[in-house]
């Protein structure tokens, strides 16, 4: 059994994104007499050039010995273990994005700063809370009047 | 050209723009001086505020910050011992060491001073090769300008780290992603059902996401894995005047090798001001009649630092503004301001817009004088908020990408494209993949698309390419940086094993 490493798992992700995007590259209008090269072949040059270095890194990381063989689901298992703080601030990025249009900008930002501040800095003590209340409303207004009235961008 | 100049110094003499400049400046030392934020960082989140505001007035801002942020390295260098960009961290190995010898004010002086005439030279270098290069270029056919994008990207990703076929893949992909939506014959592509693939991706959040996410969310794994201590500064620091004036007198050979190498490696494609900043304290140090002094304290390689990477700043403007292409990731970001901004650098830039061209070299020239006064005057406040830590930075710092993603059009979908190459560019880089020739690449793109089918158009021969010299030139240019980044990886690899 093969150990998923960090060259491997890309080379095989690279390759399944390649094959993909070649199907869908099949939907692109074909060349005509006006357009000879169509809009296909630039993408496809792309593809090709990324598959064969995809290709080559996959056979060299398979040329290399890896030491300790494990599992692929314990790897991945222990590298989302490793990163959950990561992991939780790209899920209240995420979160932060699909509220915008919903609550606006105002309850949105507040949201979003004061959820990761408390993440990241921790919450076990009231200066912390201070830091953080303070500096998630007081920023939100800065930045909202900033572009509002300074620049004339309208925020969500 | 003088004519313009004065024009172009009148507009930006204006007391807005002036204003501008002192707060582009002022930030950007704050951000170069924030150790893991970096000039980049501090460029990307300016970036989405010049959006209302007119070419001048928004070009003059990023120019202040490109130049506070190669300066700003110095004040956590020389406070903390811990280089605020990758630029510099040869700072470091003497500013330190003086700073610990109760000669901080001298240390920040020296390099303060430094950084202003490295400045100053690389302005002359790009006021004198900006235009000479741009005419040159002037002659160049789409097959030259095909062929010149390859040279830089293969360039670009034979230098990173040593990882060329990552580089190349990375360049490849960044290509790749300019091919979504509509094409130039406005046929639609890989938007696999999703309307608002349509008009493609927008350069500035593909680019925040693809950098900022990776650098950011680095920073936060870094602190997990180090456990840093806090430190504690003594932030009442006096600048002694007379002392700098002379340490100075005595390094103007320096000084001007410095800020030459600086602009020079500034000007080449992938380099920028880490390769400027040891290439110079190496230099200096051969020159040196006391090399042992180095490492320990000496003016000598505060100068040869600071010169060397604050001459980046205007060594790099020169291919931006002469080839339309960026040499290094803070001007690819610069390019797409201009770009947002309805300006397409490149040789024609002197022509068409001669007074933009005049406001750049105008907005280096007072960038870095307020950068002096600005450093010399704040110094204590800035050696503070280089503590700020990346705890509470990081969620600041996200917040404002979004904010300046959305900002661009009004466009929630914007946000959307900044999460989802935030998140592809943070496996990217936990994969290794090197990050700036994917961001190159993404720029790039439709230029190089474009350029390559007129090439064809006019000429359906694909050996064409082969017999214009210039053509063949870049191209062959091309295959040596493959095969030196080959040779340079196979070298690494060698002494590895034989460390082993």
């Amino acid at each position: 059994m093969l150990t998923l490493t960090k060259d491997r798992a890309l080379a095989l992700a690279l390759l399944l994104i390649v094959a993909v995007m070649w199907i869908e590259s099949g939907d692109i209008r074909p060349p005509t007499s006006w357009q000879p090269y169509g809009s296909a072949l630039f993408p496809r040059i792309l593809l090709v050039v990324i598959g064969l270095l995809s290709l080559m890194i996959l056979v060299r990381s398979l040329l290399v010995k890896v030491p300790e063989p494990a599992g692929t689901k314990q790897l991945i298992t222990e590298w989302f273990q490793n990163r959950r703080i990561i992991l939780a601030l790209f899920l209240l990025f995420g979160l932060y994005a699909a509220l915008l249009p919903v609550v606006g900008y105002i309850a949105a930002t507040i949201g979003f700063l004061v959820a990761s501040l408390a993440l990241l800095m921790g919450v076990n003590t009231q200066r912390k809370w201070i830091i953080n209340l303070t500096l998630s409303f007081a920023l939100t207004i800065v930045i909202y009047v900033i572009f509002r009235h300074g620049l004339n961008i309208w925020l969500p | 050209m003088t004519n313009f100049f004065l024009q172009a110094l009148a507009e930006v003499g204006t007391p807005s723009v002036l204003g501008l400049i002192v707060l582009g400046v002022l930030f950007g030392i704050i951000g170069g001086s924030i150790p893991g934020f970096t000039v980049t960082m501090a460029i990307l989140v300016v970036f989405p505020f010049t959006f209302a505001m007119d070419p001048v007035s928004g070009v003059s801002l990023m120019v202040g910050v490109f130049v506070g942020g190669y300066s700003g390295g110095i004040v956590s260098g020389v406070m903390l011992g811990i280089p605020g960009t990758p630029s510099s961290i040869t700072t470091v190995y003497d500013g330190y060491p003086m700073a610990q010898k109760g000669e901080p004010g001298r240390a920040l002086g020296i390099g303060v001073a430094s950084s202003f005439l490295g400045t100053i030279i690389s302005v002359a270098v790009l006021v004198f090769f900006g235009p000479l290069i741009a005419s040159f270029s002037m002659n160049f056919r789409p097959w030259e300008i095909t062929a010149l994008i390859v040279f830089a990207l293969t360039l670009v990703a034979g230098l990173s780290n040593g990882a060329l076929l990552k580089g190349l893949l990375a360049a490849a992909l960044g290509l790749l992603i300019t091919t979504v939506g509509y094409d130039r014959n406005s046929n639609l592509r890989f938007d696999f059902g999703i309307p608002a693939f349509g008009s493609g991706f927008e350069i500035l959040p593909v680019m925040i996401g693809i950098f900022a996410f990776s650098q950011l969310l680095g920073n936060i794994e870094k602190l997990k894995d180090e456990k840093s201590e806090t430190k504690k500064i003594d932030t009442n620091v006096s600048i002694p005047y007379g002392q700098i004036l002379k340490d100075m007198a005595g390094q103007k050979l320096n000084t001007l090798r410095s800020s030459l190498i600086g602009s020079l490696v500034g000007a080449l494609p992938g380099t920028g001001g880490t390769v400027a900043n040891f290439l110079s304290y190496d230099q200096a140090k051969k020159f040196s009649k006391t090399p042992e002094e180095f490492g320990k304290g000496t003016p000598s390689g505060i100068v040869a630092s600071e010169a060397s990477n604050s001459a980046v700043a205007g060594g790099a403007f020169v291919p931006t503004l002469a080839l339309g292409i960026p040499g290094d990731l803070p001007m690819a970001i610069m390019m797409g301001v201009l770009i947002l901004h309805g300006i397409t650098p490149g040789p024609m830039m002197f022509e068409q817009n001669p007074v933009l061209v005049g406001a750049i070299y105008a907005s280096l020239l007072i960038g870095a004088v307020v950068m002096v006064l600005c450093n010399l005057l704040l110094v204590r406040w800035f050696a503070k908020i280089s503590l700020i830590p990346q705890q509470i930075l990081v969620p600041v710092v996200l917040m404002l990408c979004a904010i300046g993603a959305y900002a661009l059009n009004n466009n929630l979908f914007d946000i959307w494209v900044l999460f989802i190459f935030g998140v592809i560019g943070y496996l990217l880089w936990k994969a290794d993949v090197p990050l700036t020739p994917l961001i190159l690449g993404v720029v790039l793109g439709d230029n190089l698309e474009r350029q390559l089918f007129r090439a064809l158009e006019l000429n359906e021969s694909w050996l064409t390419f082969l017999t214009r010299p210039l053509s063949a030139l870049f191209l062959a240019l091309a295959v040596v940086s493959i095969l030196f980044s080959l040779y340079q990886d196979r070298k690494i690899q060698r002494l590895k094993n034989a460390a082993q």
